[in-house]
């Protein structure tokens, strides 16, 4: 989620000097080590990657404010949730009926008068746009900035669009009807599923809102509109997930109910926005309705600072644990009287992810700092690690393999045929699972064998242990490839299971060197020296007149006549920047003869 | 005769598994295709949850419920359920290298398959300081000059880590870790810098109890290592699709 420094102090910091508040960079490294990681900063602008278990609470400036707070250890100025809220007065102007609670366990609302819809001031536009939101109107941008200031999102109505009969509005909540439409606010139209939750006009059985996810056109707010009904409700967040994943459909909206958020939450986001909508837009609160039937639970956990501290491996002390808890501002009492000193913490209603001791663990070790945590070497084990037979085998055939010159390649599961299939490929291309090596194995042979002079092998040889799916089972092959064909067979495992991996040999390699991707050009070269000559002056001579484009050169032919030695190489010439012509393989090799003769050799 | 080359992942894992193999660890395996209760279920990742979508998840068509694991974490629960189903009580302390698959396009740090080696040791006292002890000894023994004693190796080569607060579903507490070489003995490319090698924790209770071990009794660490990414690190390779080219221009390299 987008986060703005300016927005994180106006809004929870605002009697700090700005220089004294710290710089979006040291926001950074704070939440980086102590919360979240960051995926950019720009300006003001902080890219914060919440984790899915913290969707509840910091999907919001809140949310991080608060973990600002924590980390900082700068107390935060104002926080909307420390004010208990009452939705007054009540109105009877709007009837509610959710026909599943457990889908929908909140459902509030107010019905606003009054008001004028126009441009959002000049802070609210600015505030939006920093963290990409487009401004629609003011009305619509109060409900967006309480959601991304506090985490709830809201939908407004226009009331005069809603059908009144006997002088009230019914507002049903039930689930769609199979292949039921509605406009969204983007214009598209959709097709609902059962599953699928609407908001719908009680008056009309019209569905004016996708649950969660996204309001309807008929309904929404235009520059005529003066009266508005204000939803802040609560859903169930499968519900909502399913629903977008099968509209393909993810809004801001849809990102915060699909992870949970606290149904408590509601009544803060309806007054927030109703307030705000006051002072922008104008108009006046009419009255207010809240169907919320069960009310959350408060959930205590429990944790002793033994159970800590041997989670952890650290030596912390009561006060360290308290410290956390006081830091991020969760309730606790610390029970000195039982010998382990067990800290209860009473859950703030935002904080669900705060579910089993091991959760507040967490949190303790992360606010107190990772870096706190020693390295100690795990104890001794008191028996011996098993032999895995598979492993054994696979191990044993590879060094006999490679001792016969053959090189361990791994190709590809997916392949164009097989018995078995992936069902939702991204690229589409490939999607069976291979039924064996030999397929791979053959074009990985074709290909190396092109390059046989560039890797200075005289006959390419392959081989792979890797995983087939045939006759309806998952088995490990053996394959090998060389010039005289390709075999595979079920990698043998021997019954009785040895006593101990042997030590065999690993990489000496210290650094890959990239290689050309460029075809590469083969010339020979043949000559008399002197017997007495060194083969390696030659090669020394050769290399210097070659220069860089020569890749590989290497003897393949030496015979003796009288006091004169032949000598043949091969050598390959290749460029890192483009395809080599014929020409320019030439012009080297006049430089190399010329070279040659110079040293009085006499090229054959 | 000239020998051939094992592949650099093989290499890797030889080289892990005789490191481990000497902290008690025992290599284990576990079936490329994966039902969805081993690959997610028990491991506190419930269906219809957003830390699905952490995973771009490879479906088997006609088999439904079956995925390619996204990961070696199911054999944690594979092999914990056997030992507790033979009797075998904790400890436990095991490692999983094997292919692993995201259904994600490719490039030249992201392949649709790729190596993971997990890590799981589960006891009465395991804490997150062990975890940490153990992967500082890894990182020390697979990047040093095996050829030095240990005091030359103390001075030619630094290994530092430290964790990051992360999610993993089925860890609690969850980090990242980073690791940092420093001396005349490490890669003069990632010298002094930090760099993201794994993701790790404490074993959630959750997935103790889904494999039968109780978690009132016992806990563990866990941990998930990228093998591709540590081989690119490790031997400055620039592309990782060169792991699956089968080219020889690669593989004799190593």
């Amino acid at each position: 989620m987008r986060i703005s420094r300016n927005w994180l102090k106006k809004e929870f910091f605002a009697s700090i000097k700005d220089e004294d508040f710290p710089s979006a960079e040291s926001l950074s490294v704070s939440l980086t080590f102590y919360a979240f990681e960051i995926d950019s900063v720009e300006g003001d602008i902080l890219d914060v990657k919440v984790t899915p278990n913290r969707g509840h609470d910091c999907l919001s400036h809140r949310g991080i404010a608060r973990e600002v707070s924590a980390i900082d250890e700068i107390p935060l100025q104002s926080d909307p949730f420390r004010e208990s809220i009452s939705l007054e007065p009540k109105t009877d102007a709007l009837k509610i009926t959710v026909e599943n609670s457990q889908l929908c366990p909140r459902f509030a609302a107010a019905y606003i008068t009054g008001v004028k819809v126009g441009a959002s001031p000049e802070w609210l536009r600015t505030a939006l746009e920093s963290i990409g939101q487009k401004s629609i109107n003011n009305v619509v941008d109060a409900t967006n900035y309480v959601m991304f200031n506090i985490g709830q999102p809201l939908h407004a109505f226009d009331a005069s669009k809603l059908k009144m009969k006997n002088e009230k509005w019914k507002i049903v909540v039930r689930n769609a009807k199979a292949k039921e439409k509605m406009i969204g606010l983007d214009d598209k139209e959709y097709m609902l599923s059962e599953f699928i939750l609407v908001i719908t006009d009680g008056n009309t059985g019209e569905a004016v809102s996708i649950a969660g996810i996204k309001g309807g056109k008929p309904t929404g707010i235009d520059e005529a509109t003066t009266a508005i009904v204000l939803e802040a409700a609560n859903w169930d967040g499968v519900t909502i997930r399913r629903a977008s994943q099968a509209l393909k459909l993810h809004t801001d909206a849809s990102d915060r109910f699909q992870q949970v958020i606290s149904p408590e939450l509601a009544s803060y986001g309806l007054k927030a926005a109703v307030d705000l909508i006051v002072q922008v837009a104008g108009g006046e609160v009419a009255g207010f309705v809240d169907e919320y039937p069960v009310p959350q639970e408060r959930k205590i956990v429990s944790v002793s600072l033994k159970k800590i501290n041997s989670v952890l491996g650290t030596n912390l002390t009561k006060s360290d644990i308290a410290d956390t808890f006081k830091r991020l501002d969760l309730p606790y009492q610390c029970n000195e009287m039982t010998s382990h000193c067990m800290f209860t913490v009473t859950v703030p209603f935002k904080r669900l992810d705060l579910v089993i001791p091991e959760d507040l663990i967490e949190e303790v070790a992360r606010i107190v700092g990772y870096d706190k945590i020693p390295a100690t070497e795990l104890p001794a084990f008191p028996n011996r690690p098993g032999i895995n037979a598979n492993f054994y085998a696979a191990e044993q055939k590879r060094q006999e393999l490679v001792t016969k010159g053959y090189s361990e390649v791994f190709t590809s599961v997916f392949a164009e045929k097989g018995e078995r299939m992936v069902a939702n490929k991204v690229d589409g291309v490939r999607p069976y699972l291979r039924a064996n090596l030999t397929d791979g194995l053959e074009s990985a042979l074709e290909k190396n064998t092109r390059n046989k002079d560039l890797l200075q092998l005289y006959k390419v040889k392959l081989f792979e242990i890797g995983t087939v799916w045939k006759d309806g089972k998952e088995m490990t092959m053996l394959g090998s490839a060389d010039e005289g064909g390709i075999q595979e067979a079920p990698l043998e495992i021997q019954e009785a299971t040895p006593l101990g991996y042997e030590d065999l040999p690993i990489s000496k390699t210290e650094r890959y060197q990239p290689f050309s991707r460029y075809p590469f050009i083969v010339r020979d070269i043949a000559m008399w020296i002197p017997a007495e000559t060194k083969q390696e002056d030659v090669l020394e001579v050769i290399r210097k007149a070659a220069g860089e484009l020569l890749t590989r050169s290497e003897k393949f032919d030496e015979f003796k006549k009288g006091e004169k030695t032949s000598l043949a190489f091969r050598l390959v010439f290749q460029s890192f920047e483009k395809t080599l012509t014929d020409e320019e393989a030439n012009a080297v090799m006049e430089k190399v003869y010329a070279a040659v003769k110079e040293k009085g050799w006499e090229v054959r | 005769m000239k020998p051939g080359s094992i592949h650099p992942i093989s290499s890797l894992i030889r080289e892990a598994n005789r490191i481990f193999f000497d902290m008690g660890f025992t290599l284990v395996d576990g079936p490329l295709i994966e039902s969805e209760w081993y690959n997610f279920d028990a491991l506190n990742v419930p269906k219809d949850h957003p830390a699905r979508d952490m995973q771009d998840t490879f479906f088997i068509k006609d088999e439904p419920g079956m995925v390619l694991r996204t990961h070696t974490s199911p054999v944690q629960i594979r092999y914990m359920e056997s030992q507790m189903k033979k009797g075998i009580l904790p400890p436990y302390r095991v490692i999983v290298p094997g292919k692993v698959f995201r259904n994600e396009a490719t490039d030249m740090t992201h392949e649709a398959e790729f190596f993971q080696i997990e890590g799981l040791a589960v006891g009465e006292d395991i804490s997150l300081a062990n975890l940490k002890g153990t992967v500082e000894k890894f990182f020390t023994e697979l990047f040093s000059d095996k050829g030095k004693s240990s005091a030359e190796m103390d001075r030619e080569l630094g290994v530092l880590t430290r964790f990051r607060p992360s999610f993993f579903p089925f860890t609690e507490p969850s980090v990242e870790v980073d690791m940092q070489l420093n001396g005349a003995d490490a890669p003069e490319k990632l010298r002094g810098k930090w760099v993201e090698m794994m993701g790790a924790g404490m074993v959630h209770p959750s997935v103790l109890k889904n494999a039968g071990v109780d978690p009132e009794k016992y806990r563990g660490f866990a941990f998930g290592i990228g093998l591709d990414r540590l081989a690119l690190l490790r031997w400055g390779i620039d592309d990782v699709r060169l792991m699956h080219s089968a080219d020889l221009r690669f593989i004799n390299q190593f």
